[in-house]
């Protein structure tokens, strides 16, 4: 990881002496245990803010719509298949872009290290795939695979798919993993526990959008949550209108999200919206062999027409 | 919507062409009887609010 | 100033007895996994008195996040046509337990805004004097609270009727109020403890919790600086660039108080309630006409520290609108972090404490 950081500052340094980029997105160490804090650096001395580690799980992607400036940006898989959808978008142009690609070894689950001990979680150190985890009177090691976020560990693109230059070398990809354990749940369920589980679910959520302002691919400039004329969804803590966000939201995703995991990280108590998305995701790479950003030139299923696509559900 | 916890057969699409009467009334026979099958939809359906 | 000793065996006994005459709120879990924030307790639930603190604060005690004002109808048949008409909602005595210091200290702040010669906020209001504060005090805090920077701190009695100081095998109770009185009663918890043993006791308790302290913030040359110099500064876009203008923060908060008014209506019946609301969303400064004067989020994120850290200083000559509960630095998706930008605006600009040269 170390080596990563000093390779990121070096490129970034080196971007921004050259003035071929104006800014560069990067990260730099946050000020509460498994935080960094996403920032912009525009001149060659700040280039020693940046870091690199397993407390990035901010999506990227997301500082970059309908950004007019040449930007260098650090992206791990799951940005960088973000960025693709973004071009792909036209929320930004890959023209813009110095893409400095990092290797992703997954990203740490903070709200699962946090709940494993009782007392507060003061320091959390890794090296080597061995995360320590310390607080005031107590020490623990893990693996570090025993702590990614779930996205995370079921995540089959860690390594860039679009990038200008490699912060490291390429990753090897996780084989065999079991993407959709958790929609097969659901799926399995009867209707009604399927909304009872949904409700249950949902229950805690205060709507403040901050899985909605995490995810790189919500960036209307109204939100049809947010629209008054006409007002589409009611502004209470109704869970009927909770639940319509939420879902609707999701809609909105269908065939871009990256399972990025960045929604599910901001929530402030601890929901799991992302069985809303994967099931969507889910859906895609069913149906039409998709999987979100894998390149800028392809076009996504949902604008595009085959013949053969499937049309059971039509009567 | 199904994956939601909506009842399989409330949303249901069909491609009718203004040409076919006779597959407009069958599937819009076919919907109503499965849709009163269902009886009354109580999902997304909103209650009072509720007071403090 | 009485002081109670309340053995821990007593403790879910007289909280039910109390449940005779008062509602309980505290700190349950409730739908998920965390400590999510304040609710009405049931029948036979007891307050989780632990060491964490809850996600959200007890500000929803008295101010709901979502809350019926009144209902209408245009029915011509019906008696109350167009009469606005306040729904009847339990106002009857309600007491917080396991309250922490910081947010009592928060709900006084609540108070100055809901509250006022001029308007009284009745919703607000009633609530709040429904309610009495039992709180409890801190032992361990945690590594984001810097309450005693701001006025508040892990044994603060401010705004609370009730301190209760956790001592192993039993509570004591500092009474600070009639209300706390009346409430000690309905629990049946009277036993009277040596006022000056406990009173050293619990000092001892608070210097440790107190020196378990390790962050603060320092504000006292903010109120000196000009607001536009402040306003101007070159900071706010680095301060906010990671900002993704959610409204986590605030809702956290135990301090923020805004609300948005909505209606629903249905045919010829309606409702209108009000919501949180956050100065985080391009939504809360939009106008009719379109034009919205906080239109980047540059701007909004300097208007939450400019109003917690200056333009509240300024007015009330009160402190800062933060009580330092530390939950906006947990909570924040990207770790945008109060202390750090409090110091920013410290130490920014020419210091007015700097001899004239």
């Amino acid at each position: 990881m170390l080596a990563y950081t000093d390779r990121i500052k070096e490129i970034a340094r080196a971007l921004l002496t050259d003035c071929r980029v104006e800014l560069v997105i990067g990260f730099r160490k946050g000020t509460v245990p498994m935080m960094n804090e996403p920032c912009f650096i525009n001149s060659p001395d700040e280039a020693d803010q940046l870091v690199w580690d397993s407390n990035c799980g901010i999506n990227l992607a997301n500082y970059l719509a309908n950004r007019t400036e040449k930007i260098g940006i650090v992206a791990k898989g799951c940005d960088s298949r973000n960025i693709a959808t973004h071009i792909i978008e036209n929320k930004i142009g890959r023209d813009q872009l110095f893409i400095i690609g990092v290797p992703c070894q997954g990203m740490i689950d903070r709200r699962k290290v946090n709940a494993m001990f009782d007392g507060e979680v003061r320091e959390v150190v890794e090296s080597d795939g061995l995360v320590t985890v310390r607080g005031a009177d107590f020490e623990k090691s893990f693996e570090k695979s025993e702590l990614l976020q779930q996205n995370c560990s079921v995540c089959t693109h860690r390594n860039p798919v679009i990038f200008d230059e490699m912060a490291a070398d390429p990753v090897d990809e996780q084989q065999g993993v079991d993407r959709y354990a958790d929609v097969r749940e659901i799926e399995a369920m009867d209707p009604q526990q399927r909304w009872d589980a949904f409700e249950k679910l949902l229950a805690p959520c205060i709507r403040c959008y901050a899985c909605r302002n995490a995810c790189p691919l919500c960036y209307c400039p109204t939100c049809f949550v947010d629209e008054a004329r006409p007002q589409w969804v009611g502004k209470s803590q109704n869970p009927v209108d909770v639940r319509t966000f939420h879902f609707l939201r999701a809609y909105h995703c269908a065939g871009r999200c990256t399972d990025c995991g960045a929604c599910e990280r901001a929530c402030p108590v601890g929901i799991n919206m992302r069985v809303f998305t994967k099931k969507l995701e889910k859906d895609c790479f069913e149906s039409f062999g998709w999987e979100a950003g894998l390149s800028p030139d392809v076009r996504p299923p949902l604008d595009t027409y085959r013949p053969e696509d499937p049309d059971d559900f039509i009567k | 919507m199904e994956h939601m916890g909506i009842e399989p057969g409330r949303l249901q699409f069909s491609w009718v062409s203004s040409a076919e009467s006779t597959k407009f009334v069958k599937v819009v026979n076919e919907v109503s009887e499965t849709i009163k099958k269902l009886g009354p939809n109580d999902r997304f359906v909103k209650k009072e609010i509720k007071v403090a | 100033m009485e002081m109670i000793k309340i053995d821990k065996k007593d403790w879910n006994k007289g909280l039910d007895r109390s449940r005779k005459t008062y509602r309980l709120v505290g700190p349950v879990k409730r739908a998920g996994e965390d400590l999510a924030g304040f609710y009405e307790l049931a029948d036979k639930e007891h307050p989780d008195m632990g060491a964490a603190d809850t996600v959200l604060s007890a500000k929803s005690v008295v101010y709901p996040q979502t809350e019926v004002m009144f209902r209408y109808t245009t029915d011509k048949n019906s008696p109350d046509c167009n009469r606005l008409k306040r729904p009847a909602a339990d106002y009857s005595p309600r007491a917080v337990i396991g309250i922490r210091p910081y947010d009592a200290a928060a709900i006084l702040m609540l108070k100055k805004n809901f509250d006022t010669p001029d308007y009284r906020d009745p919703y607000w209001c009633d609530a709040y004097e429904a309610c009495t504060f039992v709180g409890l005090a801190v032992d361990a805090p945690s590594s984001t609270d810097f309450s005693t920077s701001t006025g508040s701190g892990p044994f603060s009695e401010k705004g609370l009727d009730v301190l209760l100081v956790d001592m192993a095998g039993h509570y004591l109770a500092k009474v600070l109020t009639d209300k706390g009185a009346a409430y000690m009663k309905a629990a049946g918890w009277q036993r009277a403890a040596d006022a000056k043993a406990a009173a050293q006791q619990i000092e001892k308790k608070k210097k440790a919790a107190e020196a378990l302290i390790v962050s603060s913030v320092s504000f006292d040359k903010i109120a000196r600086k000009s607001i536009l110099d402040l306003y101007k500064a070159d900071f706010w876009d680095d301060v906010a660039f990671s900002c993704i203008n959610c409204g986590t923060c605030t809702y956290v908060c135990p301090t923020c108080w805004c609300f948005d008014i909505q209606d629903e209506s249905k045919g010829k019946t309606g409702v209108r309630y009000k919501n949180w609301d956050s100065c985080m969303y391009p939504l809360f400064s939009l106008h009719g006409s379109g034009h919205n004067p906080r239109g980047t989020k540059t701007m909004r994120a300097r208007q939450r520290f400019m109003h917690k850290l200056k333009y509240f200083l300024d007015k009330y000559d009160d402190g800062i609108m933060c009580v330092g509960c530390g939950r906006c630095v947990r909570s924040c998706p990207v770790n945008i972090d109060i202390r750090r930008v409090c110091e920013l605006m410290n130490r920014y600009g020419p210091d007015p404490d700097a001899c004239a040269v």
